[in-house]
């Protein structure tokens, strides 16, 4: 547990939308499913804060990104789940592609550093 | 009902609740035990409150949900205490009551436009004169102005209100009626509410015999009846068709009961120097009341230079009809609304007073709140909340008090205003009033807000309530201030009522220069269709004279044109051998007067001798010649013949012509130089004009020249031995003795004309003194407020005093200190502020200066009076504090 929490990672002003958005790609879920998701494919090293969590979902819906309903899980558990919408889909391949950019340039300016050290 | 927060606040709930729900059975699944792993997963979720919180926000609900709970919470707060929520709601109402119902005059009388299309291009048309002022306009001068000029659409000429014998479908009665041009409700673009307005070409002799009634006329007289358009009017004996009913709002310019369209032929309008006639116009769009000045002041010019007999004194003065309804009652409007905002700020500064008082015992309260979360400026944001909320409360009461103010003033009679739009709570007043409520909220609340919330928590907590018997110094000195404040407003106030009240008794005592206790007048008209001739009129009038005098109980009779202190026609004069000098431009007051005239009205002969029947004979037979003459020609100065006749003159008009000189025996002349007038006699100065406007110069001829083709209502005096009251039963059946058709108007006795003529006035300090009043009953309660507070909080250290051997006395100086010091420095500034302030009265003032020192004085003593008042019951009760109970108390 301790391990985890110090090896959590700050996600970036923007980073959990474009996280939760993918997330949904595979389908509806509820907030703990998609804090879940992010956890597990991210091999537990980020950690996604419910005080993060839900605003973000609720700023989402807010911007129709992703719509939510209530339905009734396996468990006969009454839950409300999120769903891409046709705009969340549009603005997800706009985030990735804003994503890849970003990460790419920061790469780039990482391999140059290294390879500065290692000459 | 649910809030669209509300619901969104469960679903959170619910899907918050949801998610622990899972991860905790998720654990459990993992082998956790039930309890451990509810727990943890709570532990992981983190604070619950805050994630909701800041997912709330996300929707913008927050601030909307946050003042329904400071709302709710107020409304707790104010069930539970009545008493103070009675007191400060109620004198919320008052203050927002009054100033919203003064607001609504100054909307409808300085602030709406006109409730006529387009109303800036609307404006009055008046003459000026060598001697200040504004004149009427002449018939021939209107007629060159109105095909002359540049500038406007169209112009209307209208009649001043006449007096008419009127029999509709009910009885006779006196209507007041505005002849006007044909066009002139076209020009404002006023629609009838029945029927037309009158047509092109109705404004000449043969086709001008229709009417239009007012509203209220159509009501009173026809019932309202829906068929008025087929009926007709009796007007001084002539059939008049009635043509429409004009709508209820419509008072002018121009009001009256009725209206008929008036002759405008250059002969029927008058020659020039005869200024009888006023006059709107309708400026061409694009074109400013600048150049419509301009261009009427050029066309003026030019009448001069063609008729410098009578016009070359002359020239014109445009006014936008906005100003001119306005332009009386500006001043007595700002004041009186400026008053009752006085009164507001006072009920404002009360309540912040009472708010501090409780504030104090709500410490604790608000330190709980601190403790728990709550930041200074949310515990500000629910303290002006509730303070919003207690001045809304006072609002809605407040609104109907206003409500039942303007429905009074429409009805009451003889509220001097004039104003085309309606007195009403409109949309603009409500939102006024809801201004003021918000504003007066924040305006008391604020104070005791900050002063609240800048408590100490630790102290608070920890002194375990005893925090409010000991409040700092800082309140006591921010309720000290306050008094102050509201003690300076009061006396501000007072000064104002003082000086008008000292203003109404000088009116009230103003020497008239008659004696006429035992004097009644009316009024009587003679129709001119069946009294055509000089001869005729002059012959009913004599008879009337005669018999009155002959009743029993009656030691004199007259009849003039005008009577004090109400003046009427004036003119100038020349005298023979003077050109110019300072005299000029000086008008004179002309009254035609019946010879016993001045032993019936008690004005003193100063010397010479007064007039005589043969000068009335000689006026009368003048009179005649000279309607002979204009009604062959229509031109009078053209004949060239030269009248004269005797005079009496009164004493400032012989100081102003013959200073240092005896005036008897002087001459001088009137109508353009046509009658030489021989003075024979110099009486006492009457107030002749306005009351308070002082002596004018004034002369006094036979009868017979108020008579002519038109004549106007005359004024009867009648001398009796007792009550002049009794006399009006012999009055009307002498009238009617002579002609049964004539009605006996405006029967009054001079002292009911003096007050009636004093309306303004009376107006103006009845409405000031109720709000002095006010501002007085509010002050003192606050000086009681703060005095047994402050009885309260040193209770203690009275008891201890007395233990100590301190006297009553003592202790009635001690608290009684307070009471003078905070009464004193309120008076200091208030004496300060009024002395600043009262200048804006100075229009509105007679015979007394703004800053008159008496009655600065007498308002101080007034306030101290009252203050020493409010001061007794706690300083009572202060010399009866027990030692043993007050050292015990806490």
């Amino acid at each position: 547990m301790k391990d985890r929490y110090q090896n959590r990672i700050e996600l970036l002003q923007g980073t959990l939308d474009l996280l939760i958005l993918q997330t949904l790609r595979w389908g509806p879920q509820h907030g703990y499913g998609i804090s879940r998701a992010i956890q597990s494919q991210s091999g537990d090293i980020l950690q996604v804060d419910t005080g993060s969590l839900y605003p973000a979902l609720h700023r989402l819906e807010r911007k129709k990104w992703i719509k939510a309903e209530w339905t009734i899980s396996e468990n006969k558990q009454r839950v409300r789940v999120y769903r891409l919408t046709p705009k969340g889909r549009r603005q997800l391949t706009d985030e990735r592609s804003r994503w890849e950019q970003l990460s790419g340039a920061i790469a780039g300016i990482l391999d140059s550093v290294r390879g500065e050290f290692e000459s | 009902m649910k809030w669209p927060w509300q619901k969104r606040d469960e679903e959170l709930d619910e899907e918050i609740r949801a998610h622990l729900d899972i991860a905790a059975r998720e654990r459990e699944e993992r082998g956790e035990s039930a309890s451990k792993a509810r727990a943890a997963a709570r532990r992981e979720f983190g604070n619950v409150g805050l994630v909701k919180e800041t997912t709330g926000e996300i929707w913008g609900w927050a601030s909307l949900e946050r003042l329904w709970q400071d709302v709710r919470y107020g409304l707790r707060m104010m069930r539970s205490s009545p008493g103070f929520t009675a007191v400060a709601v109620l004198t919320v109402a008052l203050g927002i009551g009054a100033t919203t119902a003064v607001f609504s005059v100054v909307n409808a009388v300085l602030l709406r436009p006109l409730p006529f299309p387009a109303p800036n291009q609307l404006v009055a048309l008046w003459v000026t004169e060598g001697a200040p002022g504004t004149y009427p306009l002449t018939g021939a001068d209107y007629l060159d102005w109105r095909t002359q000029n540049q500038t406007f659409k169209d112009m209307a000429v209208f009649s001043f209100q006449e007096s008419y014998n009127a029999s509709g479908a009910g009885e006779p009665e006196r209507a007041a009626v505005v002849e006007t041009q044909a066009n002139f409700f076209s020009v404002l673009g006023v629609q009838p509410i029945m029927g037309r307005t009158f047509l092109p070409g109705e404004d000449q002799t043969g086709r001008n015999h229709v009417a239009l009634l007012s509203y209220g006329f159509w009501q009173r007289d026809f019932g309202g009846e829906q068929e008025v358009l087929k009926k007709s009017l009796n007007l001084n004996g002539e059939h008049y068709d009635v043509v429409g009913v004009m709508p209820s709002w419509y008072k002018g310019p121009g009001g009256a009961d009725l209206w008929v369209p008036m002759d405008v032929s250059a002969k029927n309008l008058g020659p020039r120097g005869e200024h009888h006639l006023q006059a709107l116009g309708r400026i061409k769009a694009g074109m400013t009341v600048q150049q419509a000045q301009a261009d009427l002041k050029a066309v003026s010019a030019r009448l001069a230079k063609q008729y410098p007999d009578s016009n070359s004194k002359e020239s014109a003065v445009v006014v936008p009809l906005q100003e001119q309804f306005v332009w009386r009652s500006r001043t007595q409007l700002w004041v009186m609304f400026g008053a009752v905002t006085l009164v507001l700020l006072i009920a404002c500064v009360n309540v912040a007073n009472l708010l501090l008082a409780r504030s104090v015992g709500r410490t604790r309260e608000i330190a709980m709140r601190t403790a728990l979360g709550a930041g200074r400026s949310r515990v500000i944001r629910q303290l002006l909340t509730e303070n919003v909320l207690l001045s809304a409360c006072g609002a809605l009461p407040g609104i109907g008090l206003a409500y039942l103010c303007v429905a009074w003033l429409r009805t009451a009679q003889g509220i001097p205003l004039s104003q085309p739009n309606p007195i009403a709570v409109d949309p603009a007043v409500l939102l006024f009033a809801l201004g003021l409520a918000v504003g007066s909220g924040i305006l008391f609340g604020l104070m005791p807000a900050l002063q609240t919330s800048r408590t100490s928590l630790s102290e608070v907590l920890n002194s375990g309530g005893r925090m409010a018997v000991t409040t700092t110094s800082r309140g006591r000195l921010v309720r000290n201030a306050l008094v102050t404040v509201e003690i300076a407003l009061s006396l501000v106030l007072l000064a104002g009522a003082g000086l008008l009240m000292r203003t109404f008794s000088n009116l009230r005592n103003l020497d008239l220069g008659v004696r006429a206790d035992k004097v009644l007048t009316a009024s009587v008209a003679l129709p001119g269709g069946q009294y055509a001739t000089i001869e005729a009129q002059n012959a009913f009038w004599r008879q009337l004279v005669e018999k009155l005098a002959a009743a029993p109980r009656v030691n004199g009779a007259a009849v003039a044109g005008e009577l004090p202190p109400r003046g009427g026609s004036n003119g100038y004069v020349t005298i023979e051998g003077r050109t110019s000098d300072s005299t000029a431009n000086q008008l004179v007051e002309f009254d035609p007067v019946t010879p016993d005239y001045f032993r019936t009205m008690g004005i003193p002969l100063m010397s010479g001798r007064t007039l005589s029947e043969e000068d009335e004979e000689a006026a009368a037979a003048v009179a005649a010649k000279f309607m002979a003459l204009y009604q062959a020609s229509g031109a009078l100065k053209a004949s060239g013949t030269k009248f004269e006749l005797a005079a009496v003159i009164n004493q400032t008009m012989a100081r102003t012509f013959w200073p240092n000189q005896d005036a008897v025996g002087k001459t001088f002349a009137i109508s353009e130089g046509m009658i030489t007038n021989h003075v024979v006699g110099v009486v006492g100065d009457t107030q002749c004009a306005d009351l308070g406007r002082g002596p004018l110069p004034q002369a006094y001829f036979g009868l017979a020249l108020a008579l002519g083709p038109n004549p106007p209502p005359l004024n009867v005096a009648v001398l009796g031995t007792g009550k002049p009251a009794a006399l009006a039963g012999m009055l009307r059946s002498t009238v009617q003795s002579l002609d049964n058709s004539l009605a006996v108007f405006d029967v009054a006795t001079l002292p009911e004309i003096i007050s009636s003529s004093m309306t303004t006035t009376t107006y103006q300090t009845f409405l000031l003194g109720i709000f002095a009043g006010l501002a007085l009953l509010l002050a003192s309660v606050g000086i009681y407020g703060v005095l047994s507070y402050l009885v309260t909080q040193r209770t203690n250290e009275i008891g201890i005093r007395m233990a100590l051997g301190a006297g009553r006395g003592n202790v009635l100086w001690m608290i009684l200190r307070q009471g003078l010091a905070v009464t004193g420095a309120g008076i200091g500034v208030g004496v300060a502020g009024a002395y600043a302030l009262t200048g804006l009265l100075r229009t509105l003032l007679y015979g007394v200066k703004p800053t008159d020192p008496v009655t600065f004085v007498a308002v101080s003593v007034v306030m101290v009076a009252v203050a020493m008042f409010a001061c007794v019951v706690p300083v009572w009760r202060a010399t009866r504090v027990d030692p043993m109970v007050a050292l015990r108390y806490e």
